[in-house]
C-alpha cells in the first residue's frame, strides 16, 4: 500500500558551461532572466520579472504571447544558499484561471568545468493519481512524461 | 479572475478527494474497461445500489465520471475533464523547464563566447 502523502516529483538536470556562481546569478537576476527566457523564443511576446531575492521574498514572473494569454508564476524564496542551492514554493496561474502550487529545489554543482544544474519540483498530485493515469486513462501520453518523474523519497 | 482561480482549485481538490477512496478508485478501474450501469458496478462490490450511487455521485461531482439515463438504468462512463486539468499542469511544467534550461544554457554559452 503506497503512502497517501507521497507526491510526484519532476526532476531535470543540465550541464551548463559556466561556474556555479555564474549560473546561480543568471538564474536569479531578474534582468538576466528576461534575456535568457526570451532568447530562444520565436516571438518576443511579453516577459516581466520582478524579484526580491531574500528568504521570504517573492519573485513574480509573467509571460505569454499577448496580454490575454499570460501565465504567471509566483515563487517565494525558502532557502538561498548562493551558489549551491535555491528552494522556493511556486504557484503557477494559467490564462484560464487554473493554478497549482509546487515546491522547487534547484542545485548548482561543479562538474567537468561547468555546472550541473538539477531541478526537483515536487507537490504534484498523489501516487494514486499517477497510477490511475498510467493504468487506465492516458497510457501513451503518460509514458512519455513518466520519464521525467520519480517517486518522492 | 480570482473567482475563476478559486473555482479551478476547488475542482482539483474535488478530484483528489474523490480519488482518495479505494471503492471509488475501484469504480474508475471498472469504468476504464467500458461503460457500466449502477447495478453492474455494485455487483462485484457487494454494496447496495444506494451506497454505490453515493460513490458515483462523488465521482460525478468531481468530474471524473458522467452518468446518463439509458432505458430503466443509469449508465456511467469515465469523464476526464478534471484529469485533463492535472495533465495540463504536468505538460506545462515540463515545457517550462525545458525552455528555462535551454535559455539559460544558450545565454551562458553566449556570455562565455563574448568573454573569450
Amino acid at each position: 500500500m503506497s503512502d497517501p502523502t507521497e507526491t510526484l516529483t519532476l526532476t531535470m538536470s543540465r550541464l551548463i558551461p559556466a561556474t556555479p556562481a555564474e549560473v546561480f546569478d543568471a538564474y536569479t537576476d531578474p534582468e538576466k532572466q528576461k534575456i535568457w527566457f526570451s532568447l530562444l523564443s520565436d516571438e518576443p511576446g511579453i516577459v516581466e520579472i520582478e524579484s526580491d531575492l531574500r528568504v521570504g521574498g517573492v519573485q513574480t514572473a509573467t509571460w505569454g504571447p499577448s496580454r490575454d494569454e499570460l501565465i504567471t508564476e509566483v515563487q517565494t524564496f525558502e532557502v538561498i544558499d548562493r551558489p549551491h542551492r535555491l528552494v522556493t514554493t511556486s504557484r503557477g496561474h494559467d490564462p484560464s484561471g487554473n493554478s497549482m502550487e509546487t515546491q522547487i529545489d534547484v542545485t548548482f554543482e561543479d562538474a567537468d568545468g561547468g555546472t550541473m544544474m538539477t531541478v526537483t519540483q515536487s507537490g504534484f498530485p498523489t501516487v494514486e493519481m499517477r497510477d490511475f493515469f498510467s493504468t487506465y486513462v492516458m497510457v501513451g501520453a503518460f509514458d512519455r512524461i513518466v520519464a521525467f518523474f520519480e517517486r518522492a523519497a | 479572475m480570482v473567482h475563476q482561480t478559486l473555482e479551478a482549485d476547488t475542482r482539483l481538490d474535488d478530484a483528489f478527494a474523490a480519488l482518495s477512496d479505494s471503492t471509488r478508485r475501484g469504480i474508475l478501474v471498472q469504468l476504464g474497461k467500458g461503460p457500466a450501469t449502477i447495478g453492474e458496478l455494485a455487483e462485484p462490490t457487494g454494496m447496495t445500489l444506494t451506497g454505490l450511487k453515493k460513490h458515483v455521485q462523488v465521482l460525478e461531482d468531481a468530474g471524473l465520471v458522467t452518468t446518463a439515463k439509458v432505458g430503466r438504468s443509469r449508465e456511467c462512463r469515465l469523464g476526464s475533464e478534471r484529469l485533463d486539468d492535472v495533465m495540463s499542469w504536468v505538460n506545462f511544467y515540463q515545457r517550462l523547464w525545458e525552455r528555462r534550461l535551454d535559455g539559460l544554457e544558450a545565454y551562458l554559452t553566449l556570455q562565455r563566447g563574448t568573454d573569450e
